[in-house]
């Protein structure tokens, strides 16, 4: 009798796509494509993307070793060279984030927090398996601390080691030496040697992948909006998992249905629509929250200048000569030269890039997401504001976290941005 | 004559206002919101009409505001209530030489709103996601006291005790810690005009974060409570220019836009 009592009823762990971070995924996903209209047939590849790793939790299969990274600034050639694949584990995942808060102090990062708890889990999503090693560059303090604690999780962890400040040559060399440790770090890895002719066809797949997002990057200065801004980051996001060569023919295509919108004078929004350009810290799917909040109440996001999207793909890089070292030094320079992230002592460079996307793709004003306990975001804003006041271009200054609950909140502050792009207009009009 | 309206469905009362084509003010009216949004927000619109011995037929344009916009599917358009209480202010500041900065306390939230010379919205605040500092703190406060909403104002300016300070920002910490001042036989008066430097120094905080220019306008429903005004004027070392009307400025300013757009609608 007392076995049947301390019977224990052995439960079947559910399936994947019953999980919570499925449903949230799963919810994002169908806002985003049922409740807006006419989106780009080519969108479809990316939908069903989502749709099969986020949702369903299927694996995408991947040549040679995994090199997962927890930013843009390791250098994803050199993995490429190498025969591995790279695959970017920045989460957007609330779910994650509140199983990530075990690791950091309450006032962090979501982005953070989400990849540690993404990492803790059984479900490294996106799903294209555990990697073999994790490359952790040293650029803020959050990110910094996070390498010993994913160690303890059973991954082997590098430290990418990067410089604080942009402009000094010391930095350039430090960093040129530090990206040819990282080299020898991935020989060790993989076993194989690092090649002129290797590194040169690595150096060809992404910068093919660079000019299909340069060119869809370019459709987006049309007015009226040809593409919505929410599309758009679903690609970018994409490229943090897909494989390459996939992911490049399918944005080719979006630009190719994107021409032809252009040709037959399709808009996308109503030609009022207050046209923004999305700054700080970055969307990841399926923390789409703010970009989503924007078209919902009727205005655009243009252009973007956050690390999920163009600061992850629009610097090419420029090689001098096709030499093994040259080729090296020419990659790390991209790496470190073009970079607006705020981790830097100063940081002017964004604020011209800001000034310059802002004119370029004729926008009405700029929205600044600061995740709350992202330090460096929240205390750049200031010098930001202060120039784009100089400009007299409106923005709005965001802190929210991956968290549903202020969205209420949200919508009213940007609706009421939105219409207040719209009157300056009618009244410069 | 046509009437245009504006109906300002907020989280604690439902505010409706009418303007002529003039832009003058027809008529107010307020009500609380209850739990049936749309049917009290419908009946608030009819009751101001009977008031006025109007029809429904007399008003052309309806826009809704406030955080039940979106409900009330009846209004022509809707439009965010920083818009409208920016519209709502400047005309009202027009008689007293002008409004730039304008601080806005509701039930469930506070605001504070830049304007320049011409109306339009170029800077504005809200508080974050929690109750601190809104109109829903001086109910709890209220109940706490056992004194009615009406009364709070008054107890500022009674007793000879300096303010006592509560710490908590948080609505419910700052009810505990009520609790507990009363407990340590400290008098009504003091705790009240504690907290109501509470809620003025987190407003000032927010007016300060958008700038504060010129004249300073004060509207929402805890705007009709003097001694909340007594103790902003004092954080804020500026005199504040408070309406007839404070809780209705933004439905007012809806109506306003209502009218505008109307006649911008059918000027062709």
């Amino acid at each position: 009798m007392e076995n049947e009592i301390h019977q224990v009823i052995p439960i079947q762990p559910a399936p994947y796509s019953r999980s919570r971070q499925a449903g949230e995924a799963q919810t994002v996903l169908d806002h985003i494509v049922d409740d807006f209209e006419e989106n780009p047939a080519a969108m479809q590849y990316f939908y069903d993307l989502f749709r099969q790793v986020y949702c369903h939790g299927d694996e995408i299969p991947h040549s040679g070793k995994l090199v997962g990274t927890t930013c843009i600034q390791a250098p994803e050639e050199l993995i490429y060279a190498f025969g591995a694949t790279p695959v970017r584990l920045c989460n957007g995942s609330y779910h994650y984030d509140q199983r990530g808060a075990d690791f950091m102090p309450a006032k962090s990062c979501s982005l953070v927090k989400a990849t540690l708890g993404m990492l803790s889990s059984d479900n490294v999503i996106p799903k294209i398996g555990k990697p073999d090693l994790v490359v952790n560059p040293s650029t803020c303090d959050q990110k910094k601390k996070s390498s010993v604690m994913i160690e303890g999780m059973g991954y082997q962890v590098y430290d990418l080691e990067f410089p604080n400040v942009k402009e000094s040559e010391a930095s350039r060399v430090y960093w040129r030496r530090s990206v040819r440790e990282f080299a020898s770090e991935l020989r060790k890895l993989t076993g194989k040697r690092l090649t002129r002719a290797n590194l040169k066809a690595a150096m060809a797949m992404t910068g093919r992948a660079q000019a299909a997002f340069r060119a869809l990057h370019n459709f987006r200065r049309q007015t009226p909006s040809l593409i919505l801004g929410k599309d758009a980051f679903l690609v970018t996001n994409a490229y943090f998992f897909d494989d390459i060569s996939r992911w490049t023919v399918a944005v080719e295509k979006l630009n190719a249905e994107l021409a032809e919108r252009q040709a037959a004078g399709f808009r996308a929004v109503q030609s009022k629509a207050p046209r923004v350009v999305f700054t700080g810290s970055p969307p990841i799917f399926p923390n789409l929250k703010l970009p989503l909040l924007i078209e919902e109440a009727g205005g655009v996001v243009v252009a973007d200048e956050t690390c999920s999207a163009n600061r992850m793909l629009y610097d090419m890089t420029a090689v001098d000569e096709w030499l093994l070292n040259d080729m090296v030094d020419s990659l790390a320079d991209k790496y470190l030269k073009p970079c607006t992230c705020p981790i830097f002592t100063r940081n002017d460079d964004r604020k011209r890039r800001l000034l310059d996307l802002v004119d370029q793709f004729k926008a009405d004003g700029v929205i600044y997401q600061a995740f709350s306990g992202c330090q460096v975001y929240e205390m750049e804003y200031r010098s930001v504001a202060e120039e784009f006041n100089k400009a007299g271009i409106p923005m709005l200054y965001i802190e929210t976290d991956y968290s549903p609950d202020d969205q209420g909140q949200l919508s009213t502050r940007i609706e009421a941005f939105l219409e207040s792009l719209k009157n300056r207009k009618k009244r410069r009009a | 004559m046509n009437y245009f309206a504006g109906i300002d469905v907020g989280s604690t009362a439902i505010k409706v206002a009418l303007v002529d084509e003039q832009g003058q003010l027809a008529g107010v009216h307020v009500t609380a919101s209850g739990s049936l949004f749309h049917k009290n927000s419908t009946e608030a619109l009819n009751t101001l009409l009977n008031k006025l011995g109007l029809h429904r037929d007399d008003v052309r344009y309806l826009i809704a505001t406030g955080y039940g916009r979106k409900l009330f599917k009846e209004a022509d358009d809707s439009i965010s209530e920083i818009t409208a209480n920016a519209a709502g202010a400047f005309e009202t500041g027009k008689a007293y030489g002008g409004v730039r900065t304008i601080i806005n306390i509701g039930g469930q939230d506070s605001k504070a709103i830049r304007i320049d010379p011409t109306g339009n919205v170029e800077n504005f605040a809200m508080n974050d996601k929690c109750a601190a500092g809104t109109g829903r703190f001086l109910d709890v406060a209220a109940r706490n006291l056992e004194l009615d909403l009406e009364e709070l104002g008054d107890y500022h300016f009674q007793g000879d005790k300096a303010p006592l300070n509560i710490n908590s920002t948080c609505t419910v910490f700052a009810e505990s810690e009520i609790i507990g001042l009363l407990a340590n036989g400290h008098g009504k008066s003091e705790i009240i005009a504690g907290i109501h430097y509470s809620i003025a120094s987190r407003t000032v905080r927010l007016a300060k974060r958008v700038g504060v220019e010129d004249r300073v306008y004060f509207d929402g429903g805890p705007a009709l409570n003097k001694g909340l005004v007594a103790a902003i004027q004092d954080e804020l070392g500026r005199e504040l220019l408070v309406p007839d009307y404070p809780q209705t400025t933004t439905a007012f300013g809806a109506a306003i836009l209502a009218r505008n757009d109307y006649l911008e609608e059918n000027a062709g």
